[in-house]
């Protein structure tokens, strides 16, 4: 295939996702020419088409306000029919039922299991991102120590210090509003410069959890000494007008979308990327393949232009820079780098013929344990941002030898994640059912009667998210389907994905946490039990009938990781792979470990050290 | 620190919905001998739903989601019966509730429930569905009815919060209490 005239670019990316924007942020700005593709299509022109996709969506997932669409003729699209199709939520249904998670025909993984990947991403201006929740933690020191530490995993090849100057940059790229002092005194963890922004104040619900804490004791899951407190979640999210956006106004759905933008997404520093005028991006255009020349440089990317979600295709080309940078995401960036097969790459580029190659490998997610109660008193949820604090103490200590260590995610939309309210409680009470769970004598109200009681329950409801630490497993894969393809014809991503007993241990510990904080408020829990065929369920203890549920956070983690030495590592520190000194494989997908923390932040602070690294090392 | 005043909370300030939500769907006019029938519709929702009839359909009314549910309503079958058991109690709507929530026709009693969700949820839950036995362990609304019957439903304001994605309160809000029920819902007939 002919190379297209593109020797001017220094640099290509791969995805305009919060990865690939920061860098090409920085190389525009020091006079560096930038091409990003990206396999999805631009934002409308006004927000509000986004908008009204989600509030007519019967089924408000974190895939609804995006294209393409996720129905056709009332059922699930067929991602064979899509161009550059995406996983959703709606397809990790039972075996059989609607959204069957293992229906090539409704959903666009291929999953092997034994257990379901519940995480998914966009292909759109602005990636995963669009639909991020914005919380925008730091790692621990000891989460890049796992290894020294606690005798687990692996050690990062780099340290807290190495990136706390890099996190600060980053929390003044992407806008965070927090409390550093906060953070150093419960987490002990040092900040060289404060956040741009002042806190996002704590809501109702936290306030209620919090007057909890100082009673509150949790045994058996070495938490034991923990001097419990809810600390306010640092997050990209306007406390004040930043970037030219505005302040937050509590729309309670960050998740799937800011309604005025008050959350920072990519599509910010994309702007601002494009404002330098040495940055291009060209949409629906599909990375198909990473060329390398005999030197073992990388020397083009085969893309595909194509018209719409399930249009033909428009070209085929290649295209050529200096330095290449694979920013779209843990699943898509292996799946390219593994479609790459050639002589000189047989199992793929950045997979080290002859050795162990990792690509692909040690996928990791934040498997999520759900609790969700009525407290005594009115704690008025659904209202604020979708979460404004958390408990973070728990997030380290010697219990790490033994399970997974886990943050806790305050909700402030009552029962919406758990149950789907208001809606399920209100159908409830109208037409007699009990789904909820609180219209036990199946009344069916209306009239005032129905205005009280749903005040009651609405008004009590609250929920608890754990987001527990995953180990890496090399059995935990992205590979590709040898039968299913997208519309263009590239094979779709196959997973394989199972949660070892470390990480079950530490779902385990979080049921038991939940419940002791329900306690300690007097809060009436409704966590109900998964259906035996729910995929994203496990019998727990193991071997008995009682069994855990787990949601994806959206966190897809680890399968091109960093290391100190290539064998046993796709990229080194600066992302860089090991093997074709100008490929950069950027994102979540090279934390060698996850932690607890969401990956935003440390993404980004890694991104902007990559590309430091790029124009002072590299392109210079 | 906040402003808060039952105006903003309540929030039925037309021009920021049209600019928010971008497409008001507003119904066609409805014929003249449909006016009566409207009026009584509105009056039996708020028995119906326990919500005063000028909160529904408030006298400067941009909105008018009552033609959009009132038309919703009509397209179903048992929609002529249902209104008969209004009209034979044109001052007594809190009357005409009741029998049609106890009525012995399935399709007039579950249609009166669809009535309540559509002002609750404003989603058309249609009356077939409500009425299967057993019961669906999720109960799947046919469609929202529009962008603007979900930013008006009421379900949200009796939580004393408001839809998800559409707050018109200032930041910093969700710390303190919201206003007491009474000022997001006026309960019918107190």
């Amino acid at each position: 295939m002919r190379a297209e005239k593109t020797d001017e670019f220094d640099a290509l990316i791969v995805g305009s996702g919060v990865s690939g924007v920061l860098i090409a942020k920085k190389l525009g700005q020091a006079n560096k020419r930038v091409l990003i593709l990206e396999a999805g299509q631009d934002l409308p022109p006004d927000i509000n088409e986004y908008m009204n996709r989600f509030l007519t969506a019967t089924a408000k997932v974190p895939e609804s306000p995006y294209p393409p669409e996720l129905f056709h003729g009332g059922k699930l699209t067929d991602p064979a029919t899509v161009n550059a199709g995406r996983p959703t939520v709606l397809s990790l249904g039972a075996k059989g039922g609607p959204g069957d998670w293992q229906d090539p025909k409704q959903s666009y993984l291929i999953q092997d299991g034994p257990l379901a990947f519940g995480s998914t991403y966009e292909r759109v201006n602005g990636g995963a991102a669009r639909h991020w929740l914005g919380t925008s933690l730091r790692f621990l020191p000891a989460d890049f120590e796992m290894k020294s530490r606690y005798g687990r995993f692996t050690d990062w090849p780099i340290k807290y210090g190495d990136l706390e100057s890099w996190y600060g940059e980053a929390e003044k790229e992407i806008g965070v509003a927090g409390d550093a002092q906060e953070q150093t005194n419960h987490l002990g963890i040092s900040f060289s410069s404060p956040y741009p922004m002042p806190k996002i104040p704590l809501s109702r619900v936290d306030k209620a959890v919090d007057a909890a804490m100082s009673g509150l004791q949790v045994g058996g899951v070495g938490l034991d000494e923990l001097q419990w407190r809810v600390s306010s979640t640092p997050a990209a999210r306007n406390s004040q007008p930043y970037q030219d956006r505005r302040v937050c106004a509590g729309n309670t759905n960050c998740i799937p979308i800011c309604p005025i933008q008050a959350k920072y997404d990519p599509s910010v520093t994309l702007a601002e990327a494009l404002r330098t005028g040495n940055v291009q991006v060209r949409y629906r255009c599909a990375a198909s393949a990473v060329e390398v020349d005999e030197t073992g440089r990388v020397s083009g990317i085969d893309y595909i232009q194509f018209d719409g979600d399930n249009g033909p295709v428009i070209r085929r080309g290649r295209l050529t820079a200096k330095v290449y940078i694979l920013a779209g995401n843990a699943i898509e960036t292996p799946r390219l780098l593994l479609m790459s097969k050639s002589e000189r790459t047989p199992d793929g580029v950045a997979n080290r013929r002859g050795h162990d190659g990792v690509i692909g490998k040690f996928l990791m997610d934040h498997p999520l344990y759900l609790a969700w109660a009525l407290a005594p008193r009115p704690v008025w949820g659904y209202r604020g941002p979708l979460s404004t604090a958390g408990i973070e103490v728990c997030r380290d200590g010697e219990f790490r030898r033994d399970r997974g260590a886990f943050r806790i995610e305050i909700g402030n939309e009552g029962w919406n994640f758990p149950i789907g309210d208001p809606d399920t409680t209100t159908v409830d009470l109208v037409n007699g059912l009990n789904n909820s769970q609180l219209n036990k004598d199946n009344k069916a109200l209306f009239g005032p009667a129905l205005v009280k009681e749903l005040n009651d329950k609405l008004s009590r409801q609250f929920r608890l998210g754990f987001l527990i630490e995953q180990s890496p497993d090399d059995s935990n894969t992205v590979s590709l389907s040898a039968t299913a393809k997208d519309r263009l014809g590239l094979p779709r991503p196959r997973i394989s994905y199972n949660l070892s007993d470390y990480t079950k241990r530490g779902l385990a510990a979080a049921k038991t946490t939940a419940t002791a904080i329900f306690d300690a408020m007097n809060a009436d829990q409704f966590t109900s039990a998964p259906p035996v065929d729910d995929p994203s369920s496990f019998p727990w203890p193991s071997g008995q009938m009682t069994r855990l549920k787990y949601y994806g956070a959206g966190h897809i983690v680890g399968t091109h990781r960093m290391g100190s030495a290539a064998a046993a590592s796709a990229v080194n520190d600066m992302q860089q792979s090991w093997d074709h000194q100008n490929l950069f494989l950027v994102g979540s997908g090279t934390f060698p470990t996850v932690g607890t923390a969401n990956p935003t932040l440390t993404i980004a602070a890694l991104c902007l050290r990559t590309a430091d690294h790029i124009l002072h090392r590299v392109l210079n | 620190m906040i402003d808060f005043t039952r105006r903003k909370v309540l929030g039925v300030a037309a021009g920021t919905m049209a600019s928010a939500i971008g497409a008001v769907q507003l119904a066609e006019p409805a014929a003249a001998d449909d006016a009566a029938d409207l009026d009584l519709f509105v009056r039996l929702s708020a028995a119906l739903t326990g919500i005063d009839a000028l909160q529904l359909a408030p006298l400067r009314d941009p909105l008018q989601i009552k033609r959009v549910y009132f038309k919703q309503a009509k397209s179903d079958p048992a929609f002529e019966s249902l209104m008969q058991i209004v009209r034979a109690n044109p001052d007594d709507p809190a009357g005409a509730a009741g029998k049609i929530m106890n009525d012995p026709d399935p399709k007039i009693k579950y249609l009166g429930r669809s009535i309540i969700l559509a002002w609750y949820l404003g989603a058309w839950y249609q009356p077939t569905v409500l009425a299967q036995t057993p019961p669906p362990s999720s109960v799947v609304p046919l469609k929202i009815i529009s962008p603007t019957a979900y930013t008006q439903a009421w379900a949200w304001r009796v939580a004393q919060a408001h839809p998800m994605g559409y707050s018109e309160l200032r930041f910093g809000y969700w710390s303190d209490e919201p206003l007491p029920i009474d000022d997001f819902v006026k309960l019918k007939g107190a």
